[in-house]
């Protein structure tokens, strides 16, 4: 595998972006979309390319250098890439969906007045999340991380004319550089620990140091700290359904399938060094899980189709840091993959029915819209029933090895990771009928202007269903009669971390028939789930309101079922609703104001330590004084 | 012999008799006639009392900076002199010594009087800047109408 | 040492080419100038270190790379200075030769191995500077401005001469090998005049590189001086003041780091904090810059206050990128503000860049770089100027001032974003502004080496 072939991964999507960046309006606007997809197909390409020649050559992980960058006393810092399965598997997804987004962007932005400024900013986006997932070092993967975040900045802030787009585009830029201060803190640790931060180097030292090591733990927590900004984890999470803002294939490549999953890479990446700190696998199942019911249950209430989606994108981040913490790395890259393809397609599909309904993303105003749009129906049905973790599709496997390994480490972890994949279920269903189902309730306008989307948007779907429906099976567990093709083929990955923590890697403790059981309990909690979002939401729907009329002894009868939901109601939903509601209130108020409060704090300080600045000469004699005498006294008497 | 500090009293008694009796011969030599104005402590016309805060015409501190900068000038020509006459250096180093510190010394005036140069140029050593300013009215009334006016009244 | 009696001679020759008729000559010729004297600057690269005039001048690489840095700043600065010609009252010729006399004291500051010559160096320096200050003679702020600093500037050197002087009375000694020669011996480690006379030095230097709390004068001065002026204030003398700082404290009082250490760690994080967090406050650009200038002291305090063997170059990888990134800021303020102008004054304020990357998108993406850079945002050299710095701090262990400073660059996005929100994101008409080629060399050639500098650090390396 040649470097010059390496370097054209990251290299094409940058040519891409220098053209369309810099012809920007010069660029006829045919050219712009096809320039920006074949930048991104042609990554894909080559990714697959490399992928086949890295299976070839044995899979023996490989460090491609490329020059000598930063040479710091006797810290160097080569800038190359690393080429193993892990970050050939992030290649696939990110080059992949990336195209498949491009693509879906050619017909969703075509009407739009910064077609090209869009092209370039996606194609920039992949350039440096390429960097990010490729790089050998942690300085390489930090630069790819700050890109991200910048991509994401201008992208969420596109539609620059609106305030609020932009205070959702500072909102996300703000509280990600709060996590970057603990991950470029933790690269520091690093650094003064190791005294490299090549991947090779830091992990084959960190085999020498004991679990539990208290700098490792600190290492670890920091770099979490990175992790839960860029992957939306309590309690950094709010930034992110703001970032619906951006256009809807905006937030499916950035904020659904690929950058928010980064957090997810770079623990796995570091899996020695987590392996080491079983307090920060603690920390960061407990954050994950909570993250995932908060989210979940913040999302049974929401009536914005993109705001469903980004908790529910929240809620499933959540569920692999809980893999995680539970040290299943593979049934947490697992979970990206499959969560990439059927979030990616939800995202998209959301993006169809936008697109249809003029702008009008409240799904109140929806409703039977599966005859008239009838593609993006039976992939939007597919991508809930992947979510819900119905088999056989993606979700399934994937959900369910997570909650295997959860069960196997923690019982409570495990009901409770349940429990959430019933709200995911729920509110899932939930959103699908009422957008496809029942009647219409939007405005006669808009029932008019319904239609199908061009080829460009549903064709990346049609093939984004089959993956979501069929993508489970690189992960058949054991129990199904299957072989686990990604475990088998991440495994080298885990050298390191088997050799300091031996245990964590031992085969499952768990029988068939066990499996069996959670197997079945998940499946049914699902199906329940959605069993009870048709018996609201369509069922009911198709009864008109019979609050007003006289009925017979029958009709009562049936009144009285209602009874039933209405006690269903008052017992479970209200609660929920208040809680969820409360959660809401609480996640967004307490959060802004301990974010909002700090920069009102930095401002009130900096108005009052502006009134130092008076003008005149005395003052600042005197202030210059007092300082001589307080440094000359300090030095000088007391010490 | 004397001591170093005897050949200073001397001095300082020499200077006094000296300012004494310049003093003593102009008393006797010139007219008595005091007036108002000669008894005033700068002859030049500044009045010695009055408001601290006055502004003074500005040219007078950048006549004092060139004087300072060449009173500066003379003051290190002197130790310089000391070291140009060593009999020592010149002779050690066979009378080239003499040329170095002349040449050195030249560039050190060499500069200031190009910077003095400079300044006569620009014109900052001339006390009253002639600034002819006529005033100029575009006025639609032509001259010779002014003229013609004049012409006629003048003899009343 | 070249350049000092170049730039000496050829700043007597600029001001003798103001007589001539045309002024249009003069903005070559001091460009040609410049040019020659960093010609002339290489002349002992690589030749070890040299020591000149009777051994109180020293020169080895890192001086030449520092005297490069400033004069490839002036060459920059000089060749925006376009304006000069066009306004009466202006005296060109003067500006000029007092830039390339101030240019003779930064390069003196840089190399000194005297403290005598340190202090002629940084006297000729200032001076130059509270005329260069005082230059725009009919505004009002202009002059206030200039006698602040000169007050304040006088007070300042009476400090740092007492402090030699003290020095001088411990150690009998103005060289630095001297001075080192007193400190490493068991008395001298001991020394409380020693202690007072290097404290009321540094002091002194810290007042000159508007270090907090003796930074007062530079928003006031910053923001009172015409805009060319402060971009040479911000660059050149805040370049060769931390090359002086760092030559003392490495050459002469490494010895005693002990003793100094925490002192200079409490000012830097004072100067941190004061400079980032007063900048958010600000409503104009220019003031703005000047807080900012003052915080990026605080980062090259940070790198002092390690004093690991990489700091020299940690400084010298900052300095650069600081002043290009500072250059670029000031060339397009500097545009804006004249294009903008309100009642006969240049408007600075942020509200002025509105809308300017609709019709200037060159501007603005030369603006947006530079704020990048000294945002520290990766990819650009400004980026690699904290990491540098950062890292050394982290080798000596100050891990809780390097909370602060990351902390407090956090709070610098704030500020140096809001101007490129301004530009891009903001509604306004600042009209096609025309610009001089020669000017928009300066401007992508300062943006072009921000980028570079930002991609490979490395390259930096290996030109030293």
């Amino acid at each position: 595998m040649s470097a010059s072939l390496l370097i054209l991964i990251p290299l094409l999507p940058l040519i891409g972006f220098l053209i369309n960046g810099i012809g920007f309006r010069r660029v006829p606007k045919g050219a712009v979309g096809v320039i920006g997809s074949l930048a991104a197909l042609g990554s894909f390409a080559v990714s697959v390319a490399v992928l086949s020649a890295f299976k070839a050559a044995g899979s023996e992980p490989q460090v491609v250098s490329l020059f000598d960058w930063i040479t710091v006393g006797n810290l160097n810092i080569p800038f190359s890439f690393q080429i193993d399965q892990l970050s050939l598997l992030m290649l696939m997804i990110v080059t992949g969906v990336g195209s498949l987004i491009h693509i879906y962007s050619i017909g969703y932005m075509k009407h739009d007045e910064g077609f090209g400024k869009f092209f370039a900013f996606l194609n920039l986006f992949l350039f440096f999340m390429l960097l990010l997932v490729m790089g050998s070092n942690y300085v390489i993967m930090f630069i790819g991380w700050e890109g991200v975040g910048l991509c994401s900045y201008l992208l969420i802030g596109f539609w620059n004319t609106n305030t609020n787009y932009n205070n959702a585009a500072r909102k996300a830029f703000i509280m990600n550089r709060i996590g970057d201060l603990g991950f470029l803190l933790g690269i520091f640790t690093i650094i003064a620990t190791f005294g490299s931060v090549e991947y090779t180097e830091v992990f084959s030292q960190a085999t020498g140091l004991s679990i539990g090591d208290p700098v490792v733990v600190t290492i670890t927590l920091l770099l979490f700290v990175g992790a839960m900004g860029k992957s939306a984890q309590i309690p950094l999470f709010t930034w992110l359904p703001d970032a619906m803002a951006g256009p809807t294939p905006v937030s499916a490549l950035i904020h659904a399938a690929t950058m928010v999953t980064a957090g997810i890479y770079m623990v796995i990446r570091s899996n020695v060094l987590y392996s080491l700190a079983p307090f920060t696998l603690e920390v960061i199942s407990i954050v994950g899980i909570a993250t995932v019911l908060l989210a979940a249950s913040i999302g049974l209430l929401q009536n914005d189709i993109k705001k469903v989606l980004a908790y529910s994108t929240v809620s499933q981040l959540g569920y692999m840091f809980v893999a995680l913490g539970v040290m299943a790395y593979s049934a947490s890259m697992f979970h990206v993959i499959t969560h990439a393809f059927f979030k990616a397609l939800l995202f998209l599909g959301a993006g169809s029915v936008i697109h249809a309904m003029s702008d009008e993303q409240d799904i109140r105003s929806m409703g039977g819209l599966r005859k008239k749009l009838p593609i993006t129906f039976l992939t939007f049905l597919i991508g809930t029933i992947a979510i819900a973790g119905i088999p056989p599709f993606a979700g399934f496997f994937s959900k369910d090895e997570i909650l295997a390994h959860a069960y196997e480490h923690n019982k409570l972890l495990w009901a409770l990771g349940v429990l959430g994949s019933l709200m995911t279920s729920f509110y899932m269903f939930r959103l699908l009928f009422l957008t496809f189902f029942g009647q219409f309730r939007g405005t006669h306008e808009q029932e008019h202007h319904l239609h199908e989307s061009p080829a460009a948007m549903t064709i990346p779907l049609v093939i984004l269903a089959i993956f979501s429906a069929v993508g489970g099976f690189m992960g058949v567990p054991e129990a199904l009669g299957g072989t686990h093709q990604l475990a088998e083929f991440m495994s080298p990955l885990y050298e390191g971390a088997r050799q300091v923590n031996p245990e964590a890697f031992a085969a499952t403790t768990l029988s068939h028939s066990e499996e069996f059981m959670l197997m079945g309990i998940s499946v049914a909690a699902a199906l329940i789930a959605a069993i009870a979002a048709y018996v609201m939401y369509v069922s009911r729907n198709s009864v008109p309101a019979p609050d007003t009329a006289e009925r017979s002894s029958l009709e009562r009868l049936v009144y009285n079922k209602y009874y039933v939901d209405e006690l269903y109601n008052g017992v479970f939903v209200k609660p929920i609703a208040g809680l969820s509601n409360l959660l809401y209130s609480f996640g967004e108020f307490f959060i802004d104001l301990i974010v909002l409060g700090t920069g009102r704090l930095v401002k009130g300080v900096s108005g009052q330590l502006r009134q130092t600045q008076t003008g005149s000469v005395g003052y600042y004699i005197f202030a210059m004084v007092v300082g001589i005498v307080a440094i000359l006294f300090w030095n000088l008497l007391i010490r | 012999m004397l001591s170093d500090f005897g050949t200073i009293f001397l001095f300082i008694l020499a200077a006094v008799a000296l300012v004494s009796m310049m003093l003593g011969m102009a008393r006797l030599l010139r007219p008595n006639n005091p007036n108002e104005e000669k008894l005033s402590t700068y002859e030049s016309g500044e009045e010695p009392l009055g408001n601290a805060n006055v502004q003074f015409n500005v040219r007078f501190y950048v006549v004092a900076l060139i004087f300072v900068l060449f009173d500066v000038e003379l003051i290190f020509l002197f130790p310089w002199a000391v070291v140009f006459g060593n009999e020592d250096l010149i002779q050690q180093t066979n009378g080239q010594w003499g040329w170095f510190a002349l040449a050195e010394m030249t560039v050190f005036v060499g500069i200031l009087v190009l910077g003095l140069a400079y300044a006569w140029a620009k014109g900052y050593l001339d006390w009253v800047r002639p600034e002819p300013k006529t005033p100029h009215v575009d006025s639609p009334v032509p001259t010779s109408l002014y003229q013609q006016v004049n012409e006629k009244y003048k003899k009343s | 040492m070249y350049p000092i009696i170049l730039l000496s001679v050829l700043g007597i020759v600029v001001l003798f080419l103001g007589f001539m008729k045309s002024k249009n000559i003069l903005l070559p010729a001091t460009l040609l100038f410049l040019a020659l004297a960093l010609g002339s600057n290489f002349i002992d690269w690589n030749q070890g270190p040299l020591l000149y005039f009777y051994g109180m001048f020293s020169v080895t690489n890192l001086t030449l790379a520092f005297n490069a840095i400033v004069l490839i700043s002036a060459f920059l600065i000089v060749a925006m200075t376009r304006g000069f010609q066009d306004d009466e009252e202006a005296q060109p010729a003067e500006y000029y030769g007092i830039m390339l006399f101030s240019l003779v004291g930064a390069i003196m500051i840089i190399g000194y191995e005297h403290l005598i010559i340190f202090f002629v160096g940084i006297e000729i320096l200032s001076v130059a500077m509270y005329i260069l200050t005082g230059s725009d003679k009919r505004n009002l702020r202009s002059n206030e401005a200039s006698l602040k600093y000169f007050l304040m500037g006088a007070f300042a050197t009476g400090i740092m001469l007492f402090g030699i002087a003290l020095l001088y009375g411990a150690t009998g000694a103005f060289s630095l090998t001297g001075i080192r020669g007193f400190v490493s011996t068991a008395a001298g480690a001991q020394s409380y005049i020693l202690y007072a006379g290097l404290l009321l030095l540094l002091i002194g230097m810290l007042f000159k590189v508007s270090a907090a709390p003796f930074h007062f004068w530079t928003p006031d001065v910053y923001d009172g001086a015409p805009s060319i002026f402060t971009t040479f204030m911000s660059t050149i003398v805040k370049t060769a003041g931390f090359a002086a700082i760092f030559r003392l404290l490495s050459h002469s009082f490494a010895g005693i780091y002990d003793f100094w250490y925490i002192t200079l760690a409490v000012i830097t994080v004072l100067t941190l904090f004061v400079g980032n967090v007063v900048a958010v406050y600000q409503d104009s650009f220019k003031r703005m810059m000047a807080y900012s200038s003052i915080s990026h002291a605080g980062y090259l305090l940070i790198a002092l206050t390690a004093l690991t063997a990489q700091t020299e170059r940690s400084i010298l990888f900052y300095s650069m990128a600081y002043s290009v990134a500072t250059i670029s800021a000031f060339g397009v303020l500097m545009l804006i503000a004249k294009e903008k102008s309100l009642d006969g004054r240049p408007n600075e304020s942020y509200d002025a860049f509105n809308g300017l990357a609709k019709q200037n998108p060159l501007l603005a993406f030369v603006l947006t770089v530079s704020m990048l850079s000294l945002a520290g945002i990766p990819l650009t050299a400004g980026f690699w100027g904290k990491f540098f710095v950062f890292s050394s701090a982290a080798d000596r262990g100050l891990i809780w001032m390097l909370v602060v400073a990351v902390l407090m660059s956090a709070v610098g996005i704030y500020y140096y974003f809001r101007v490129v929100i301004a530009s891009y994101m903001k509604e306004g008409n600042t009209g096609k502004i025309r610009v001089a080629p020669f000017y928009q060399i300066v401007l992508v050639a300062a943006t072009v080496i921000t980028i570079l500098f930002g991609l490979a650090p490395g390259f930096f390396e290996q030109l030293l």
